[in-house]
């Protein structure tokens, strides 16, 4: 049920974005209610009528609205509600023992859900309260070839539109229009440069920032930057590293002495960015460098994957500190990040080899240490990072070789993921159609509007915990499992 | 007190008292150096201790222990600076007051150990031990008291044999004990129930530094199914993360006579590093841990 939880917990925290805000409590009520377990077969039917009837009014309204892309994105949201339901449905029957039959049929539809082309049954009682909200989910499906079944909740609508349309908006200040463009775009590339990105945005609109004469200069800025975050994230969903340093920047906001002036409270607040930067980001860099620097010896031949700017500064530290190591740089497609890496490390003049994912097995024997970049750190020590990198820590777990994830303290999250689907973003999905190194056009570009085919392009993968040796963080090496602690110490100290 | 001297005090108490492990003769002999220490500020006495320090792991042992409990006591002293406020003789005399209650804490150690650990040895249990430690003894000891009977398996363990002597000193208590080769670990293990050994430091990881030979064990152990339980004070707790045995430092492995004279190619190493996966549970004084629980003491301690 975790993976369940966690998708709960994410659609709230959407949820609360959400203008309608009244009915997403009355929803969030009934999904209490049907959480206990003491309600009867008559309160469930009830319940359900509500649900329905609520949802049909929302499809209406939504429908009304005539954005289309806010109606994908919250069809699929309550689609994974409705599955959600039926599968807590299905336990508590479970349990009880009553209304065997429609246990079966709950069952019956969930596999339905799966697989889209099985037929219907016939024997369900209810056919209208129990199918409804499944049914129309496959249509939604079938009207959408070319998304793949297992990740639709994670599909975007490609943001263009929405981009114009924000561009002569007043409320968004047009350094983050900017910085939105740059993150869909795959302009800005990797969590720490993304963070980084939007941490100088928000200090531009701090200066830039002119409070309307009877409003506290703090809250209007919390209601801008609301806006301002709330359109990034439709540009391009938040690495975990931004949304901490928002929260941090966020706490520091609330908690601003009120007695001073505007101009105070600016250098105040770029003070408290300057100082996260410094202490949380660039402190934390140069302690993990100095950890993994240690662990370093001559000799080595170190496997890295991709690109990660921190792992860039590690090799050029060990390099600069005389030690002779090579590195075995492994690449995958479509984004080929590697070269970066390849092109700067070998511009450092450390020895250098470069394989696509492909070979991993042959090179891992070669390799006497695994580095790896993280996107993030989560609670149950799973590590989040660029898809490839779960493969390799399992290639280099059974070539027996130290696997180091170097992640700073700032990208743990409290988020617990146990596969790489319940959360996850998907990338364009034509880049794995084109090959970009060869002179003649790719043959399967002709395939893309090929109704048989759909192409995922997943861009995270969650690698478990016993799949690596240590993680390398400004504190300390720490095995995996010792992630909330360390999140127990930081709350602490924040408080 | 010269570096020499030092030296000389530390060998004595690991000499005359067998009983002692080498992590509570450092820090007995750091207590001494405290005691007549001539300095006048507290920043000065830190330099002798560290001087005191380095002096001790040059006494021609492995260092394990020794390292951690060092780290443990200057930690001690370094909080104690903080919150004192009187005169330089109170804070010595602090210091001194601290150091006696820690010693007490890990001569209770042992005892605390045994109790949870002997629950484990039932009637008819077969164990297999590693060299000498001194808390498995105990163990084994506390156990017998009780009334259980069971029997022990001991390994030689080359080079220093001091497996022989754990041998005898079972049977003087009147323990059944076989002595086996170190070869012959995989051959007895599909008979024996489970596996108790000592440690000399227990890393980061949840893995352990022990006695040359605890690894073979630990692997063996594992692919026949077998229980690993280790039996550590948890003063041996270490801030050292050894990503394999490559990687443990040279102090650890070798003596210093070795590492001055030998090409280290060709020396033998005097431990070695078990990594977690192949541990079952700790038995140490704070409670039984699973090897993840040790990162997050010795997280709770140190940071």
């Amino acid at each position: 049920m975790s993976e369940t939880d966690v998708i709960q917990e994410k659609s709230d925290a959407r949820q609360k974005n959400n203008k309608k805000e009244k009915k997403q409590t009355e929803k969030s009520k009934t999904d209490g209610a049907t959480n206990k377990l003491s309600s009867t077969g008559e309160d469930k039917l009830t319940e359900k009528q509500l649900r329905k009837l609520e949802w049909e009014k929302r499809l209406a309204e939504q429908k009304t609205q005539g954005n289309v892309n806010d109606v994908k994105e919250k069809l699929s949201k309550s689609e994974l509600k409705a599955k959600r339901r039926e599968q807590q449905e299905a336990q508590r029957q479970a349990k009880t023992g009553k209304d065997k039959e429609t246990v079966i049929n709950n069952v019956i539809t969930e596999v339905k859900q799966v697989s889209p082309d099985t037929p219907k049954s016939q024997n369900n009682k209810h056919p209208e309260e129990k199918k409804s909200p499944v049914k129309k989910s496959v249509d939604i499906k079938k009207a959408k070839p070319g998304y793949v079944q297992l990740v639709q909740h994670l599909y975007r609508e490609p943001k263009l539109e929405y981009v114009s349309k924000v561009v002569n908006s007043k409320e968004v200040h047009p350094v983050f229009v900017k910085l939105g463009v740059q993150y869909s775009e795959k302009v800005i590339l990797g969590s720490n440069a993304r963070c980084l990105a939007l941490l100088s945005a928000i200090k531009t609109l701090i200066i830039d920032l002119q409070s309307p004469a009877k409003q506290e200069f703090c809250r209007y800025m919390e209601a801008v930057l609301q806006t301002c975050t709330n359109y990034l994230q439709d540009c391009r969903p938040f690495a975990v590293s931004m949304t901490n340093a928002l929260r941090h920047f966020k706490v520091q906001l609330t908690h601003m002495d009120k007695n001073l002036s505007d101009n105070e409270k600016r250098a105040k607040l770029i003070d408290v960015i300057e100082l996260y930067i410094n202490n949380d980001i660039k402190r934390a860099w140069d302690a993990i460098c100095m950890k993994v620097n240690a662990k370093i010896v001559n000799n080595d031949v170190i496997l890295i994957y991709g690109c990660s700017s921190l792992i860039h500064k590690i090799l050029l530290e060990a390099n600069k500190s005389g030690k002779k190591f090579s590195v075995i740089i492994v690449d995958s497609r479509p984004l080929l990040e590697g070269r970066e890496m390849l092109r700067r490390l070998v511009g450092a003049k450390i020895k250098c080899t470069y394989v696509l994912i492909n070979a991993l097995d042959f090179v891992m024997r070669q390799a006497t240490k695994v580095l790896l970049g993280a996107h993030a750190l989560l609670t149950n020590g799973s590590v989040m990072s660029r898809i490839g990198t779960a493969q390799v820590a399992l290639v280099a777990q059974a070539c027996n070789k130290p696997v180091l994830v170097c992640c700073e303290t700032y990208k743990f999250s409290e988020r617990v993921q146990t596969d790489s689907f319940v959360y996850n973003e998907i990338g364009d999905s034509n880049l794995l159609l084109s090959i970009d190194t060869s002179s003649t056009a790719s043959p399967l570009v002709s395939l893309k509007d090929n109704t048989k085919l759909s192409i995922l392009n997943i861009l995270y993968d969650v690698t478990p915990p016993d799949l690596v040796t240590a993680v390398v963080t400004e504190l300390a090496i720490l095995p995996c499992t010792s992630v909330p602690v360390v999140l127990r110490i930081n709350a602490n100290e924040n408080m | 007190m010269e570096g020499e001297k030092v030296q000389e005090y530390f060998q004595k108490i690991t000499n005359e008292e067998t009983d002692v492990s080498a992590g509570v003769a450092a820090i007995r002999t750091l207590m001494e150096v405290i005691k007549l220490s001539q300095s006048e500020t507290v920043q000065e006495l830190e330099t002798n201790l560290k001087d005191a320090i380095h002096n001790i792991k040059n006494c021609n042992v492995p260092v394990a222990a020794i390292t951690s409990g060092c780290e443990l006591f200057l930690r001690f002293i370094t909080l104690v600076g903080m919150d004192t406020v009187g005169s330089f003789r109170d804070c010595k005399q602090l210091m001194l007051d601290r150091g006696n209650i820690c010693l007490k804490k890990f001569d209770e150690a042992r005892g605390k150990i045994s109790k949870l650990a002997s629950k484990f040895l039932i009637d008819g249990s077969k164990v297999l031990t590693h060299s000498r430690s001194r808390v498995v003894l105990q163990t084994l000891y506390h156990a017998h008291k009780q009334n259980k009977r069971f029997e022990v398996f001991v390994t030689t363990s080359a080079p220093d044999n001091s497996g022989r002597q754990m041998c005898k000193e079972l049977q003087n208590i009147g323990i059944p004990c076989t002595l086996i080769l170190d070869s012959a670990i995989g051959y007895v293990m599909e008979q024996i129930d489970f596996i108790m050994v000592g440690a000399e430091g227990v890393v980061e990881s949840g893995g352990i530094v022990n006695k040359i030979g605890s690894y073979t064990m630990a692997v063996c152990a594992k692919e026949m199914k077998k229980p690993f339980y280790v039996l550590t004070e948890s003063f041996k707790f270490t801030r050292l993360f050894p990503l394999n045995q490559q990687d443990l430092p040279a102090e650890y492995k070798y003596t210093t006579k070795v590492r001055e004279s030998v090409d280290l190619k060709n020396a033998h190493p005097y431990v070695d590093y078990t990594p977690p996966s192949y541990i079952t549970l700790l038995f140490t004084d704070i409670g039984i841990l699973t090897p993840s629980a040790v990162s997050d003491e010795l997280i709770n301690l140190y940071l």
